[in-house]
């Protein structure tokens, strides 16, 4: 390893501001991988699925599931200060 | 009354022994130095039991080998199995701990402590012990002084040793000057009644002092200054070891049921053990003569032997009991019970678990889900449902659906029984943990635990109110209210049930995160049973006493679900701290809920 990643990796480690937001990166990201298995699934029972109401109960999860990995990826981007929305 | 004379009686021997010897003031100084020396380690390790302590504690308890090697460990580090029994009584009243892995615990502890008289002996009588003391003394009190509240523990602790290691050296140069002028070695008692006597003498001794250590030092630096026999210092180590379950014992008073079986079971453990030392006393002496050859220990070095022992009659314990725990734990769960707990009465809120924060919290936030539980039954009541359809995968609608009559109810009466008492108990709790010194997240967890239980109250008041009407229409002959009320009915229900599948850890709802499609549909419910009335009125299908009633409940109904849905957000909210921050973050909030309803349309 270079000296100047070490010394990067020692300031992350000593810096408890920055640990906390490596931190809170880690638990988002993981959380969003969930968010985004759970769609998957959702959006594959969803085309299974042929009664009215129950389409309807699928779509609004998908949409709830939607609009939380919005917030989630806006969260990320301002931890990270870069750009990029939900897939 | 009791305890004010034997504190004037022990005020009287002591200041007439000050005045008759300046060598028992050397001794009793050691003692009281040593035993100050304790009080700021147990102060000092307490600052690490802010998290660290309880970490280990909650990993190490599965199996019974990890919960001994927890006790021999943590009593090995701070020396004092005082501060590990209350710990775990106070893990264990806050349901935290099993008993089997308490009692692991306590095993443990009783071998962590032998490691005592290896130091005392070992190190404080070959070393001259007093010239570590005051540096340890005087970088601990920097520390003691310093903000920062792990290196204030850090000082305490280092002060603590010092002490510690003072009180020894006081005591040492205490009976080397004493042997000049008395010998207390005439007072020696031989056979089986100086065994019985002596044990009671340790037994007394370490339940005055509160700390064993205390008696093995006395016990040790008299034996090195040849004013006690070997024999008689045997005796005194098994009584010790019997008079340090007294601060168990008096640790389980404010505990629960599991807390005071705990305590029970230190004192059987050592009990038997030291009536296995007395009957088994030659045998024992004799293995500490073996092994003291095989470790090199000099035939005279008696108070090397007596560590020995002090460990074997201990291991010997451990060995005999071990393979019988399963049937302890059976049999304290048989001897000690207590009446059955009454669905008003707090179950986890002690003495006990106010000891340590995050037993305080954990057993806030079981006494909490135990108030959700009492009130779910009320608000399953209150919608005209069984509890055990809305735990059921039934459907929901049509269960709604099949109402023909609502069985009255009096909510004011379950509310004052199992909902008020319970809601005062953990709010009286919340307040004394937060008069204690606590870190920061530990006291937002309780605020928001707080607001868990009103929330919880809220809901059950506004089931109160809902059901008044909701029992005159949820059964009525006119169908447009009855639908309204239905849907009403259905929605509460199933935020019921998916409250329950969060709890259980079943179902669609795994975590805080899948109640926010419940905020939604409320927001939803409500806006559409407002257009509906509206029109339900303007063609006369509903009387306008019926609409002005339906707009209310709308009202309370809506309360009731959120508050319910933030109880639950709280309450069953992940154990990880930052994964639970993380999903807090991600919840939806009254703009993002807007979003998602507009998204629809």
């Amino acid at each position: 390893m270079k000296t100047k990643k070490l010394l990067s990796k020692l300031a992350d480690l000593l810096n408890a501001d920055r640990r906390a937001q490596i931190e809170n990166v880690r638990c988002i990201k993981e959380i969003l991988k969930k968010l985004k298995k759970k769609e998957r699934d959702l959006k594959e029972k969803l085309d299974e699925e042929d009664d009215p109401d129950k389409r309807a109960e699928i779509d609004a999860k998908l949409r709830v599931i939607y609009a939380q990995r919005t917030k989630g990826v806006g969260i990320l981007q301002e931890l990270r200060g870069d750009g990029c929305t939900p897939a | 009354m009791s305890r004010r004379i034997l504190i004037t009686l022990a005020f009287a021997i002591l200041a007439y022994g000050f005045w008759r010897s300046a060598d028992f003031q050397q001794i009793a100084a050691g003692v009281a130095v040593f035993l100050f020396g304790m009080l700021a380690m147990e102060e000092g390790f307490k600052a690490f039991t802010g998290g660290m302590l309880e970490g280990l504690l909650r990993g190490t308890t599965d199996r019974l080998w990890k919960s001994i090697g927890f006790g021999i460990v943590t009593t090995t580090l701070m020396q004092s199995s005082g501060l590990v029994s209350v710990i775990t009584i106070s893990f264990l009243s806050a349901g935290l701990i099993e008993l089997a892995g308490g009692i692991g615990i306590i095993f443990g502890a009783n071998l962590g402590t032998t490691t005592g008289a290896w130091l005392i002996a070992g190190l404080g009588l070959k070393v001259r012990i007093a010239a570590y003391a005051m540096p340890l003394l005087a970088f601990g009190v920097i520390l003691v002084f310093q903000r920062s509240k792990r290196l204030k523990g850090i000082g305490y602790t280092l002060t603590g040793l010092g002490f510690l290691f003072l009180g020894i050296h006081y005591m040492k140069e205490g009976f080397d000057a004493f042997k000049d002028t008395f010998d207390l070695a005439a007072y020696a008692v031989p056979g089986l009644l100086g065994l019985l006597l002596y044990a009671g003498i340790g037994i007394a001794a370490t339940v005055i002092m509160q700390s064993s250590h205390a008696t093995l030092l006395i016990t040790i630096t008299a034996l090195a200054s040849h004013q006690l026999t070997y024999d008689n210092a045997l005796a005194l180590a098994i009584g010790a070891n019997i008079g340090s379950t007294v601060t168990a014992i008096i640790g389980s008073f404010g505990a629960n049921i599991d807390g005071k079986r705990l305590a029970l079971s230190h004192l059987m453990f050592n009990l038997t053990t030291a009536i296995v030392a007395i009957v088994l006393i030659r045998q024992l002496r004799w293995s500490v003569d073996v092994l003291s050859q095989g470790l090199g220990i000099a035939a005279n070095d008696y108070t090397l032997k007596l560590a020995l022992f002090h460990t074997l009659f201990n291991l010997l314990g451990v060995a005999l009991m071990l393979p019988f725990i399963g049937q302890l734990v059976g049999f304290l769960q048989r001897f000690v019970q207590m009446r059955e707990p009454t669905a008003d009465a707090p179950r986890y809120l002690n003495e006990a678990a106010l000891q340590v924060p995050a037993a305080a919290v954990e057993a806030t936030r079981k006494e909490i889900r135990h108030l959700y539980q009492n009130a779910f039954e009320i608000i399953a009541q209150g919608l005209a449902l069984r509890p055990e359809t809305i735990d059921s995968t039934q459907d929901l609608a049509r269960a709604v659906a099949a109402t023909t009559r609502i069985e009255p109810i009096d909510i004011d009466e379950l509310y004052e029984q199992r909902v008020k008492g319970l809601h005062s108990a953990i709010i009286e709790f919340i307040s004394r943990v937060q008069a204690q010194e606590l870190p920061e997240y530990r006291a937002r967890e309780l605020n928001a635990l707080r607001e868990a239980s009103r929330n919880i109250v809220e809901a059950v008041k506004d089931t109160k109110h809902m059901y008044k009407n909701l029992r005159r229409f949820a059964a009525s002959p006119y169908p447009d209210i009855r639908q309204q009320y239905d849907s009403l009915r259905s929605e509460l229900a199933l935020i019921l049930r998916e409250i329950g599948e969060l709890a259980s850890g079943i179902g669609d709802a795994d975590t805080i995160l899948s109640l926010d499609g419940a905020k939604v549909r409320l927001e939803e419910t409500d806006r559409r049973i407002n257009i509906t009335l509206t029109r339900l009125i303007r063609d006369q299908r509903i009387t306008a006493h019926m609409a002005t009633s339906l707009m209310n409940d709308c009202a309370y109904a809506y309360g009731i679900g959120k508050n319910l849905v933030d109880m639950a957000q709280t309450l069953f909210a992940l154990r990880e701290r930052s994964l639970k921050d993380a999903e807090q973050k991600l919840t939806l909030d009254e703009t993002d809920i807007e979003k998602v309803i507009s998204a629809r349309r």
